[in-house]
């Protein structure tokens, strides 16, 4: 049986993946630890912690909250650096078999070129995903994602300063995520990530305050997941780039769910907070299913629940 | 680091709102050590979605082979489903996590302070320092006798100090007492409880210019418990980020707050 997907068949160098299973940004640290206990090299790719161009120390605390089948965090992009992160931890990514991926976020149209021109030829990087779902302080705080021009702009920028795929991933907050997919399609981009945390709110009533100290957060998890699906299938009826699914998959069920959503690979986030092997488990989850009904290519599966938009 | 399943060997309302559970000791745990923590999974779906940080309280050897035991308060969702298990019932764990309690090998004097259920880890500490034949003062603090460890419950080698906020118990006031009369007798120091009286606690051995280690274990918001969500951060005052589940949940309270 062929579980292999290409995430960047546009691109010379390609994107090969083994499988379809990756991980989530932030929710992996920058895949070091878990590695030390589990096979990395058996999952699909791995994706870094959030990169910015400086270290940053990220929010104060309280942090996350739990809510029903789900969790809001604001982080606020903890992370050491990109200087740092090719420093010591791409060597120990260029070890392995597994293609990691560098998620980053810049401040501006023009960070996002440096963060690539940067990354470019780093040995142990094999492609960017470039998270355009924070607020843009030049369209007056608006996501970059929000606005299908930005977006666009963010993917050109970063293709003029790296010969690296490059992987967008879009924001779940709007109202119709079409023009977005269709702008970064046509902007150059390798692949599409549908999507990111939604933004959300809890309050702890006795304190009368917001749970976590930033007030908003985004919320990820088991929650999102219908959300997130239904986003998945109209990207992909816009767009033939391979697009990767991000939001609430746990098992090997909400995986082939996203893959006939039309999917081409799955990240695996929010659950491995409950579960550090929950990557592993998805794609053995995933494997089995299509064992048993008797699928000799995963890609067979891809997009099949699109007979009606 | 995989998930594990243990059976639930005993549980009992142990005082005031504080529950015990007794469960199967599985060999990850064999050479666990003071301090450290289990994530301890609720239910079997995905609502409550994430584990409850608890310390490892207590071993022992069970009719049927070795238990570990955890004290809790029953405080929320969590808690409260933890306390209505029976024995026989499996609950789902990922552990032993974090750094635990340092002890040094030559020193004798040995201060311990709990404040609340901050007492969970420590009695297990208090049991493995009497078993190596040091001296053990342990100062419990709580709002009221209900929130104190009951004594009978501990090694009779155990010097034991008690303070409640209403005098209820022991003597009136926070361990803060104690602690600085205790403070010059003692080698080393280990501390958990809430922040605040971390922050007391360093004040005073800051005041008493004291170079003594004083090692804390820090509670934080956790979502992963080990290392991959950043959710656990804390802020030592001389700069920079750790996090609590794998930089800790043990840290030297001078690094945090001075
Ligand atoms: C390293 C560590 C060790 C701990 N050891 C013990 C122990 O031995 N005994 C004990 O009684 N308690 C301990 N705690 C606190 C314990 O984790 C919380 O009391 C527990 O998570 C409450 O869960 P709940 O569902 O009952 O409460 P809820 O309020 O319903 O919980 C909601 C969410 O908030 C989190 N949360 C709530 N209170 C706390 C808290 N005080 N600290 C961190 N997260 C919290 C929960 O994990 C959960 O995600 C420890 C915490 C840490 C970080
Ligand atoms: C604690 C936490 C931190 C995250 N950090 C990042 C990040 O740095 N960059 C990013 O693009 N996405 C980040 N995400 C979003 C996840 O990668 C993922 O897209 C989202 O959580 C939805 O998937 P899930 O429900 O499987 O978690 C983070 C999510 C969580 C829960
Ligand atoms: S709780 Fe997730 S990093 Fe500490």
């Amino acid at each position: 049986m062929n579980l292999a997907v290409d995430l960047a068949p546009h691109h010379k160098q390609q994107l090969q993946l083994r499988n379809p299973v990756m991980t989530g940004s932030g929710t992996f640290s920058n895949g070091i630890e878990l590695a030390k206990h589990f096979e990395i090299d058996a999952l699909g790719a791995v994706v870094s912690k959030g990169t910015t161009l400086r270290t940053r120390r990220g929010n104060s605390t309280p942090r996350t909250i739990e809510t029903p089948s789900g969790m809001i965090n604001a982080i606020g992009f903890q992370n050491i650096g990109v200087g740092a992160l090719m420093r010591n931890i791409a060597p120990t990514w260029a070890r392995w078999n597994v293609p990691a991926i560098v998620n980053v976020m810049g401040e501006s149209v023009e960070e996002y070129g440096i963060l690539a021109k940067r990354l470019d030829g780093v040995d142990g990087v094999s492609a960017i995903e470039l998270n355009v779902s924070c607020p843009n302080v030049d369209v007056g705080g608006l996501e970059f994602g929000q606005d299908p021009k930005t977006a666009a702009e963010v993917v050109s920028e970063a293709i003029r300063n790296t010969s690296l795929p490059l992987l967008v991933k879009l924001t779940p907050s709007i109202t119709d995520i079409r023009p977005v997919v269709e702008a970064v399609t046509n902007a150059g981009a390798h692949a599409i990530t549908v999507a990111n945390t939604i933004p959300a709110l809890a309050i702890d009533i006795e304190k009368r305050q917001a749970e976590i100290a930033n007030g908003f957060g985004g919320l990820s998890g088991p929650a999102i997941r219908p959300i997130t699906l239904r986003l998945v299938w109209q990207a992909a009826s816009v767009t033939s780039l391979p697009i990767v699914a991000s939001g609430g998959i746990a098992n090997g069920k909400d995986a082939i769910e996203f893959l006939m959503a039309g999917a081409t690979a799955v990240q695996v986030g929010t659950a491995n907070f409950l579960d550090p092997r929950a990557p592993w488990r998805v794609l053995e989850e995933l494997t089995d299913w299509c064992k048993t009904h008797e699928i000799q290519d995963v890609r067979e599966i891809i997009g099949v629940a699109h007979h009606v938009d | 680091m995989e998930r594990f399943t243990s059976s639930v060997t005993d549980s009992s309302l142990l005082y005031g709102n504080t529950h015990i559970l007794w469960l199967d000791q599985p060999q990850v745990l064999n050479n666990c050590r003071p301090g450290e923590f289990l994530m301890t999974y609720i239910g079997d779906g995905h609502d409550p979605l994430l584990g409850r940080a608890l310390s490892i309280h207590r071993l022992r050897e069970g009719i049927n082979g070795p238990e570990f035991g955890l004290l809790f308060d029953v405080v929320g969702r969590g808690t409260h489903w933890l306390a209505q298990r029976n024995i026989g019932d499996q609950i789902s764990f990922v552990g032993p996590l974090g750094h635990g309690f340092e002890v040094r090998p030559r020193v004798n004097q040995m201060l311990l302070v709990g404040g609340g259920i901050g007492c969970a880890p420590l009695i297990w500490l208090a049991e493995e320092l009497i078993a190596d034949d040091r001296n053990v003062t342990l100062v419990l603090g709580g709002r009221s006798k209900e929130q104190i460890f009951p004594s009978q419950l501990l090694p009779p080698e155990i010097e034991i100090v008690v303070t409640t906020e209403d005098g209820s118990l022991g003597e009136k006031g926070l361990v803060t007492g104690p602690f600085k009369r205790l403070l010059p007798w003692s080698d080393q120091v280990f501390a958990c409880g809430p922040d605040p009286m971390f922050e007391a606690l360093y004040q005073v051995t800051k005041q008493a210019g004291s170079g003594k280690s004083l090692q804390g274990l820090l509670e934080g918001r956790m979502a992963c418990g080990f290392g991959i969500c950043y959710s656990c951060a804390v802020f030592p005052k001389k700069g920079g980020v750790r996090l609590i589940c794998t930089d800790g949940p043990q840290f030297d309270l001078k690094e945090i707050y001075s």
